[in-house]
């Protein structure tokens, strides 16, 4: 039959993927697409100390980490979504709505553990209902989440008027504005929630069962895993993520309103792919990855506004970035198919 | 023997350094049925994918006629008259027959406008040519898997194709559709048509070929002309176990197991289960040690049965009982925990993640097993467990990390019967377990299934090639249009007798 196994060893390495979720191959770590996005973001990082000094202060760090907290925090829940087959387009109207709700839950001098909750509460609530539509009603997950990203945004400008909430306690801005040690404290929250995520796909039997349901989801329940649980779970835990950076957002600058978190699906979306995820179908994506892609593009947006280039250039470039990377991406898919 | 229509001589091909053609030379003549046969991984499909233009040999040269030629594309090589009808069928579902037949060429008028009338009549005229009465104008999802292969061939034949080539055509017809398609056969061979076809049937190959080639390790072995006339079953029988030895390289004497010398008592009966209309009033008790085969024609319900047992579809009414305990169950999930097992039929959509490594999807279906408390994965018993299923059942190469995809038919089938074991189940059935493997790993795949009955595992296996479940079951059931029809002993049970029943018609 086919020549012995050595020999077939070496051309079956490129196959050898992201799909490392119970098991990964310890190919060489400089092969693997975690290695190559760093080369980019360290590059880019060198480039821009080049033109912008100022990119190396602790100053612009520490802004560079917050800023992009936010969207690491939603980009893992994005990850566990695109690696369990689906996509989330809500999470950036997820964010709002929770923002809203526990600012004016604050407003009306609720407790601040209740208001936290309640608003979390929310989130959830939301990312139930967009599983559901997908699991139980077999919506199409695209369509589930744009109809829930519309009625969050709309539920969050009514119930605000439009209006800014602000007035907050200030205990509850501590949390988005203490210090440790000289770090904010959303970043160790952020830190934290990548480690978890990291740990929990790779070891956590109930959601690293997503890869098998994105892999190939009949099977997957022909073999006995309750796909419908655990997507109706991921959807849940990514909505959840929504709130989760929206109570550190709104501690932070102080103010919930209703436009908040716009655009952060797509820059979710994109970290996700940019970090190995696939849309065409499931069962790959990572959290070191996605790591990756939030800051290679948080790195980019720095060195706009370092290099006083207008943000509006942003949008484009992320497109570009995310076009090209996806590109490359199903060109070397193309590749590997063949052979 | 007409004139040579094809003539390969020296055809050598490798990706990268694997060899898959070593100096191949064979040629047909006009109006002449080639069988082409060898196992998995001899190099037949990659011969014809380099008739076809699909694949440039490394070494080698291909006549036509008479005449050199290369084709750089396969649009070439369909030009010059030679057409492939692939395994997996090329159209497109939602549009027209005659319009898959002549996509790009359609009839226009000068503004480009399809003319209609001139297409059906078109399409009307190439079936004529194979004798069949066919209505161009019908969507091609509507038509069985038989009737879309006969569109395929039609598409070839409205390239003039001189050579035909068929890669196992027959693996998802049913016997009125394979018939079907032999007679087409017959009549374009009659025309001057050469046709050459892969297949596994070694059966069929030898029934319809005038000459059955047979390729191994990409070297061609040789070539044996089947008998035809009146002795034909008794000599072809001798000459097919020829043919057996040279695709393998070694006698096999025994393609199924000896059959169970001790059956134990009763694990599993099901009571009357009906799932309207694809099934009525099944019942049938299973012994440790036996082996229960489903025989029955395609479409007679066996798979159906299997999966409201298994969970994956509901049932209308019946019962279910496990080592004398009743149960029921809601999904496949339920099923596994209770030990009933199903590989299914479909094993590349609904049985593998072909992305996935060997190792993913050998614990695939016994994930619980290996979470320690708090749900967290133990690694080290997962490899552990895995590996040791690889080396059991000889899973090449022998590398749990390496997608699935890449595996042979065999092997692949072997993947899936170790995430099976591994789940360690009371009652495992196995739907179609040789489809679409080849003669060694067949043999093998059967020894498999007998060694885990005799583990105390109840086997029920079910198979559409009738020899297969004849030689493999200790008991027959036979189905036929969703009832079971009789229920034969395995060791005294006739091919006649099984067809009998599974050919009778069901008095409402």
């Amino acid at each position: 039959m086919i020549t012995n196994s050595n020999d077939s060893s070496d051309e079956l390495n490129v196959t050898k993927g992201s799909h490392g979720l119970l098991v990964s191959k310890k190919k060489s770590f400089f092969a693997s697409r975690e290695a190559g996005l760093l080369l980019v973001i360290l590059m880019a990082g060198v480039l821009l100390t080049f033109f912008a000094p100022s990119f190396l202060q602790k100053k612009n760090f520490i802004s560079v980490s917050i800023g992009l907290a936010y969207d690491l925090i939603i980009a893992l829940g994005m990850t566990l979504i695109l690696i369990v087959g689906g996509i989330d387009l809500s999470v950036g109207s997820v964010l709002a709505l929770t923002g809203v709700i526990t600012t004016l839950l604050l407003n009306a001098h609720v407790s601040i553990p209740l208001a936290i909750i309640l608003g979390l509460g929310s989130s959830a609530l939301a990312g139930l209902i967009t599983g559901l539509g997908v699991t139980r009603f077999n919506i199409p997950p695209f369509i589930a989440s744009l109809g829930m990203m519309s009625i969050a945004r709309g539920t969050a400008t009514v119930l605000t008027s439009g209006y800014f909430v602000t007035n907050l306690p200030d205990s509850y801005k501590m949390i988005g504005r203490g210090v440790f040690l000289g770090i904010p404290y959303p970043i160790y929250a952020t830190v934290f929630l990548v480690i978890l995520f990291a740990y929990i796909l790779k070891n956590w039997g109930p959601l690293a069962k997503t890869f098998y349901i994105g892999t190939n989801a009949k099977a997957a329940e022909l073999s006995g895993i309750n796909a419908k649980l655990i997507t109706l779970s991921s959807y849940i835990i990514c909505s959840l993520m929504a709130g989760i950076a929206a109570l550190f957002q709104t501690a932070r600058l102080g103010m919930g309103y209703a436009q908040m978190g716009q655009g952060t699906e797509l820059r979710a979306i994109a970290a996700a792919l940019i970090g190995g995820a696939s849309l065409a179908g499931g069962g790959e994506g990572s959290v070191v990855g996605t790591f990756l892609g939030v800051v290679l593009l948080a790195v980019i947006l720095n060195g706009f506004i370092l290099l006083n280039v207008s943000i509006y250039w942003q949008g484009v470039v992320n497109g570009l970035i995310l076009v090209i990377v996806v590109a490359v991406d199903a060109i070397q898919r193309a590749k590997i198919s063949k052979e | 023997m007409g004139k040579t229509v094809l003539e390969v001589k020296g055809i050598s091909k490798s990706f990268y350094r694997n060899k898959v053609l070593d100096d191949v030379s064979l040629s047909i003549s006009e109006g002449q049925i080639m069988g082409l046969v060898g196992e998995n991984g001899a190099g037949k499909s990659t011969l014809m994918k380099i008739i076809g233009g699909i694949y440039q040999p490394d070494a080698g040269e291909i006549y036509l006629e008479g005449k050199k030629v290369t084709f750089s594309d396969p649009l070439q090589a369909m030009k010059s008259g030679i057409g492939i009808v692939h395994q997996e069928l090329s159209l497109v579902p939602n549009l027209t027959i005659a319009q898959n037949i002549f996509s790009h060429r359609e009839r226009a008028n000068k503004l480009g406008f399809i003319q209609w009338g001139e297409l059906y009549k078109d399409a009307k005229a190439i079936f004529a040519q194979m004798n069949i009465n066919i209505d161009p104008s019908l969507l091609v999802e509507h038509l069985s898997i038989g009737m879309q292969q006969l569109v395929e061939i039609a598409k070839a034949l409205s390239l003039n194709a001189k050579l035909l080539i068929l890669d196992e055509p027959t693996s998802a017809l049913s016997e009125k559709e394979v018939d079907l398609l032999n007679g087409v056969l017959i009549d374009l061979v009659k025309k001057g048509i050469a046709i050459i076809f892969i297949s596994h049937k070694l059966f069929e190959v030898f029934r319809i070929s005038e000459v059955v080639t047979v390729l191994r390790d990409g070297k061609l072995i040789g070539s044996v002309e089947p008998a035809h006339g009146a002795q034909y079953m008794k000599l072809n029988s001798v000459k097919i176990e020829e043919v057996i030895n040279m695709m393998v390289g070694r006698h096999i004497t025994d393609l199924y197991p000896p059959k169970s010398s001790g059956i134990g008592k009763e694990i599993f009966a099901v009571e009357g289960l009906t799932r309207e209309p694809y099934f009525k009033n099944i019942n049938f008790k299973l012994r440790q040690g036996e082996i229960l085969g489903f025989a029955g024609l395609v479409g007679s319900g066996r798979t159906e049965t299997a999966r409201a047992i298994f969970g994956a579809d509901p049932l209308d009414a019946g019962k279910i009982y496990l080592q004398g305990q009743e149960l029921s169950f809601k999904s496949p999930q339920e099923a596994i925990k209770y030990g009933i097992c199903y590989l299914t039929e479909d094993r590349k959509s609904l049985g593998l993640f072909s992305k996935m490594s060997v190792r993913n999807n050998i614990v695939a279906a016994a994930l619980q097993k290996f979470l320690s408390k708090f749900f967290i994965f133990k690694h080290k018993e997962i490899k552990k467990k895995s590996k040791f299923y690889v080396e059991n059942l000889q899973i090449t190469p022998f590398d749990d990390e390496v997608s699935v995809f890449n595996l042979s038919g065999g092997n692949q089938q072997k993947v899936l019967f170790a995430k099976w074991i591994c789940s360690n189940p009371k009652v495992l059935i196995v739907d179609e377990p040789t489809r679409g493997i080849d003669v060694g790993a067949k043999a093998e795949i059967h020894s498999q299934l007998r060694k885990m009955a005799e583990n105390g595992v109840g086997m029920i296996v079910i198979s559409s090639e009738l020899l297969e479940v004849l030689g493999l079951s200790d008991r027959v059931a036979v189905f036929s249009e969703g009832r079971l029809m009789a229920l034969l002993d395995g060791k005294t049970a006739t091919e006649e007798e099984a067809m009998k029943y599974s050919t009778r018609h069901v008095a409402v």
